[in-house]
Parts: structure tokens; sequence; C-alpha cells
């Protein structure tokens, strides 16, 4: 199930898109199953929840020698339901200028627009605020879908720079099942099945559950 | 063999800080008998100004792998919370640290941070136009060596989730 809970008011239009996509696993060597999608376009409902749901079904299998690069699934417990709560982004502009004049590029989303919810490198000053729906003809660079997964290497270390201003405005909801084979025979220990060591606060300030 | 450790999970955000537009500068630290196998030793996330709640999302990933001979110096994750304003200016906000879990699975990690005061003419100056001291040496935030000289304030509290993957303790006879 991947279900949006929550948007800010400036995003009434109430329409949504999700597109799960997992990061680069260097030492995969088989997979199985649809590692991204796009999902259908929702609009919110009508009652009181005001809830945006896709419903969107991910069932994946991955073989690996090694769990570096590999989802922040490999840790959770075997045969757990996990629910995640995914924090989603939007650049921001740096110019007040960009910022007033991007209204008027707003547009219903494109097949092969942008999609809210990755991040995108912006130089300081450069390219519109994405706070909506661009039309193609916005000037960016090639969209590169940078989920927050990918994170290790150089490459994506530079591309994650200080220059890179985003706000936070809304959450996916995830719920999935994990299931391992052959952990223990290489070896690994990833700890006995409820182990989920909490320290301070209990949750997070903001995070919706 | 040696044994192995896998690190991934990631920084989620930050709570509790006075100051908005909040990025985080982070790195691991290791003992002499730890070896980085796979994944990069530090990062820094993006800027986020949240527009819901007031907490700051970076959902910064971390994905480390070592090898180790050891158990002395095991890693410790060490954080430099800034802010930056519309002109691209940034201000420290807090220093925090945490160690890496010990035991396989899911944590979650509340890592509290801390600022050093100046004299109270710099706590004047940093309440009207900002700045304020920083530290010349960052070890001094995951070490206890040289804390005395300090004088700090609290900041706010970055929150992470760590997965911890631990490879053939149980050859050394470590039980975790």
């Amino acid at each position: 199930m991947v279900k949006e809970t929550a948007l800010p008011a400036a995003a009434q239009r109430g329409e949504g898109r999700g597109s799960p996509e997992l990061g680069h696993w260097p030492s995969l060597s088989s997979s199985q199953g649809l590692e991204e999608g796009i999902s259908q376009i929702t609009s919110k409902s009508q009652d009181a929840r005001r809830a945006l749901v896709w419903n969107f079904p991910i069932d994946v299998t991955f073989k690996s020698t090694n769990p570096y690069g590999c989802d922040t699934a490999v840790c959770e417990n075997i045969c757990f339901r996990h629910k995640k709560t995914i924090p989603m982004f939007v650049p921001e502009s740096v110019s007040k200028l960009q910022k007033f004049t991007r209204w008027d590029q707003v547009g219903p989303p494109q097949s092969d627009g942008w999609m809210p919810g990755t991040r995108q490198h912006t130089d300081a000053g450069a390219g519109p605020s994405l706070e909506g729906w661009p039309r193609p003809s916005v000037p960016l660079s090639p969209p590169q879908p940078l989920l927050p997964v990918r994170g290790a290497g150089p490459a994506n270390a530079a591309l994650l720079s200080s220059v890179t201003r985003v706000r936070s405005q809304g959450f996916v909801t995830l719920l999935f099942n994990v299931v391992t084979k052959d952990m223990r025979k290489l070896g690994y220990d990833t700890g006995p099945p409820d182990t989920q060591g909490v320290s301070g606060p209990s949750t997070p300030q903001g995070l919706p559950r | 063999a040696m044994a192995e450790v896998h690190v991934i999970g990631q920084i989620m955000g930050a709570t509790g800080f006075s100051e908005s537009s909040l990025f985080c500068k982070w790195g691991i630290h290791t003992g002499a008998a730890w070896k980085l196998l796979s994944g990069v030793r530090e990062g820094q996330t993006q800027v986020d100004t949240p527009q819901i709640g007031d907490m700051a999302y970076w959902s910064h990933p971390i994905d480390l792998h070592f090898a180790t001979k050891g158990l002395q110096g095991w890693p410790r994750l060490h954080l430099q919370v800034w802010s930056q304003d519309s002109f691209g200016r940034c201000q420290l906000a807090g220093y925090g640290f945490c160690h890496v879990p010990s035991s396989p699975g899911t944590h979650q990690l509340d890592c509290p941070t801390w600022r050093p005061l100046g004299s109270w003419r710099e706590q004047l100056a940093r309440a009207f136009v900002g700045g304020g001291p920083q530290l010349l040496h960052g070890d001094a935030i995951y070490s206890g060596a040289d804390r005395y000289r300090l004088h700090t304030a609290a900041g706010g509290t970055v929150h992470l989730e760590l997965g911890l993957l631990l490879r053939h303790f149980d050859r050394y006879g470590v039980e975790c």
C-alpha cells in the first residue's frame, strides 16, 4: 500500500502520482519483479480524511553477495511487516523573482514530467521553484530522480551538496513485508525478531502516525 | 575472515532548533582497528525548510561497510547542524555525536546537540546579527579530552534511523 497521508494547503489540487524506485546496488546479481513503477493519478477523497490513496503493489526479489548499496529493508527483521512514513521534498529556488514567476509555469502533470518527491540538484539562483507541476518547457537540467536511498558514492555526495535547498511538505506511507534467505548461513546476524531499539522520545515531532 | 559491520540507515531530520532552513554535516570516526570497505565516511545533507510542523527532514542515506580486527574504536557518528539564511550565510546550530549501535537490527536514535556559548558580548551579537563561536577542531565533538574548556548551551535533536548488520562476530567470541 502506498498512501499519501499529508499535504500542505498550498497543494490542494489533490492529485498525486507516486513513482516508487529503488536505488543503485553494486553487488546486485539478479532481481525479479518491477524495481520501479508509476502509480495512477489519485485525487483527494471528499470525506474528512482528505486522503490520497494509491494502493500500489510492490513485489520484488533481490539476490546479492553484499548488503552494501541495498535498501534499508535488509536490516529489517525477517518475516516482519514494516510501515514507513517517508517525507517528501521540493527543491526551492533561491531567487524571489523566480518564486514569483513560477506560478504561471505550473500545469498539469505530464507523463514524462518531473515527479514531486524526487530531489534535483539546483545551483543557487538557477532554475525555477519546482513547487507545483512544471510543464516540460521548464528549463530544468535532466530530471534525475535522486530518492534518498541513493546516497553512497562520491558522485552522489557532490550532488547532495549545500547548494540544494528544499522544502519538506508532505509524506508518503509505505507498508511492506520482508523475507530474507540464507543470511545466517553466510555469517550475517540481523538481530532477534523483536529488535527495535528506541532511545529518547518515541516519535519525532511532526511525523504523522 | 575479519569481522564486518554494515551501517545502513538515514539521518531522518531534526527537531527543537530555533533556526529554520537547516542542514547537517556528518562524519564517521573509527579506531585504528577499523577499515572502511565501502561507502563515504562523511557527507552533507540538503538544506530543508519545513512547511508542515517544525521538524526539518533530510532523509539522508548512510551506507557503510566496515571490517574490523577489534572492538576498540567502535564507530562514532558525529554531526554538525547549521542553518542557512536567504543570503546564503551559514550559522552553527549545534554539534552532536552518537555511537553506532552495537546490536544488530534497526534502531531509532535521538542525538542531542550543543553549541559553544561565547562571552555575553558574543551572545548578544549572535541574537542580533548572527554568527557565534565555532569549534576550531571537530574532534571535540566526539572526544571528551578537551571538553572541560567549553561552556555550551543546548541545541535541538537530530533523529536517525540506523540498521546494523554484523558478520562473523560469533567467530571471535563477541556476544552482541
